[in-house]
């Protein structure tokens, strides 16, 4: 059997205690800022049994009058990274241009979106169980200067 | 505890999770993330760097880095599954999988399947030489089987604590499924919403299994393969129902099973034998090595 030295064994609990510490102080003050020993809290937000359930998308209509969901795979932005920021959406809706210049690169032949809409279509939720009722609420747009 | 913490491991178990590991970053950049490669398009000002990127004033990710990352890994990451040069490619390829993820979600999102895959990526250079097949037990490989496992096993644990600190109880009886499963859910997972009350059972579930999951350390044998069977069903029920697969985790999560007796190119090598045997009736010695 192929046995440690001394000092490899004690480099190694060194190693593993800083590591231990440093993941519980994540979990127990840290925010996803200290990745990759940010607390895991994947769906850890409470929503209450009645809360409505809001589903996200950014919508992209082009010259040619297409309709096109903006995400990460054409536009680079992720839902979740549109939903962290939907407060500074809202408040100035010119920065939907930045998924607009993201998009364009990403697709340099494709014809050029005219309109960017963030719309949250919020799900109504009973006893925890969707009822399949919903309504589609636009929450900032930002239109092509002609 | 010492014991516990150095419990020898075949060598021939690190060879293996390696090439996987490794492997699974082509895979990673190519196929699973390949959507961190559009960051280099994305316009600085949505950049929010992490607090690892503002300490060690990392560069705003532009075009130029993302390529530089992507490429050096994708080459990096077969050799270093090869098992050649463990130390210095293993090393390598740690840290610009490190910086590759700080793009990845250094605009807003982070997620949270890749903690023990992270750790895998840390530890396993620290091993050595091993090679595939080999029983030999190693305590340095035992170290690092173990801080891997302790790792998936915390990634599951402090969901649970998480889900607590955020959501308090009334994470258990809320609506949390329903509104995943709305965003992200399946026609198997409509199937299973319409079953009333199931969605609070199974958030109650989850968390039990959570909270409990340290308790495949006290398990042995069969019981703890069960265990960990049953960690697998659980990745594979989210991702039938919401498309999740967790698959980093998914790879570390290997670090509980007997790996060095899956030989594929030993098997190949069998099987190739046979048949030449077969063809001139000649005993064919079996090779050994490889794997």
């Amino acid at each position: 059997m192929a046995e440690l030295t001394t000092t490899a064994r004690a480099t190694r609990v060194i190693a593993a205690v800083i590591g231990v510490a440093l993941l519980l102080a994540g979990s127990a003050w840290g925010q996803d800022d200290k990745f990759p020993f940010g607390p895991f809290s994947m769906y850890a937000g409470v929503n209450g049994p009645n809360e409505p359930a809001p589903d996200t998308r950014v919508e992209g209509t082009d010259s040619t009058g297409r309709v096109i969901v903006l995400a990460e795979r054409n536009a680079g932005v992720r839902r979740a990274e549109i939903e962290g920021q939907e407060g500074a959406y809202v408040d100035d809706p010119a920065r939907l241009a930045r998924i607009v210049d993201s998009y364009q690169r990403l697709n340099p032949g494709a014809p050029p979106l005219v309109k960017v809409a963030l719309i949250v279509r919020e799900h109504e939720i009973r006893h925890s169980s969707a009822t399949g009722r919903w309504y589609d609420d636009v929450r900032a747009v930002w239109e092509r200067q002609a | 505890m010492r014991s516990w913490l150095f419990e020898a491991a075949p060598r021939g178990r690190v060879a293996a999770l390696r090439t996987l590991t490794y492997l699974f970053i082509v895979f990673d950049l190519l196929v699973y993330s390949s959507w961190v490669r559009t960051r280099g398009d994305v316009p600085t000002e949505l950049y929010q760097p992490l607090w690892i990127g503002r300490v060690l004033h990392l560069p705003a990710p532009d075009g130029t880095l993302v390529n530089v990352v992507f490429w050096t890994l994708l080459v990096l990451a077969p050799l270093a599954a090869t098992g050649r040069f463990p130390r210095l490619l293993g090393w390598l390829v740690c840290g610009f999988y490190l910086e590759w993820l700080v793009i990845a979600m250094s605009y807003g999102k982070v997620d949270h399947d890749r903690f023990a895959f992270l750790i895998a990526l840390a530890v396993l250079p620290t091993v050595g030489r091993a090679r595939h097949g080999d029983r030999e037990p190693s305590e340095a490989a035992g170290w690092a089987l173990r801080m891997i496992q302790i790792a998936v096993v915390a990634t599951y644990f402090l969901a649970a604590w998480a889900k607590m600190r955020f959501g308090g109880l009334g994470w258990m009886t809320g609506s949390v499924l329903a509104r995943a499963f709305i965003r992200r859910g399946s026609d198997f997972a409509d199937l299973i919403a319409s079953v009333p009350y199931l969605m609070i059972a199974a958030q109650i579930g989850m968390v039990t299994f959570e909270a409990l999951s340290p308790l495949v350390f006290a398990l042995r044998g069969r019981n703890r393969y069960a265990a960990i069977a049953f960690f697998y069903s659980f990745h594979l029920l989210s991702f039938a129902t919401i498309s999740i697969s967790f698959a980093p985790h998914l790879v570390a999560l290997t670090s509980f099973l007997p790996l060095e007796r899956v030989r594929p190119i030993v098997w190949l090598r069998r099987v190739a034998a046979r048949d030449r045997s077969a063809d001139t009736l000649e005993p064919v010695a079996v090779g050994s090595g490889g794997g």
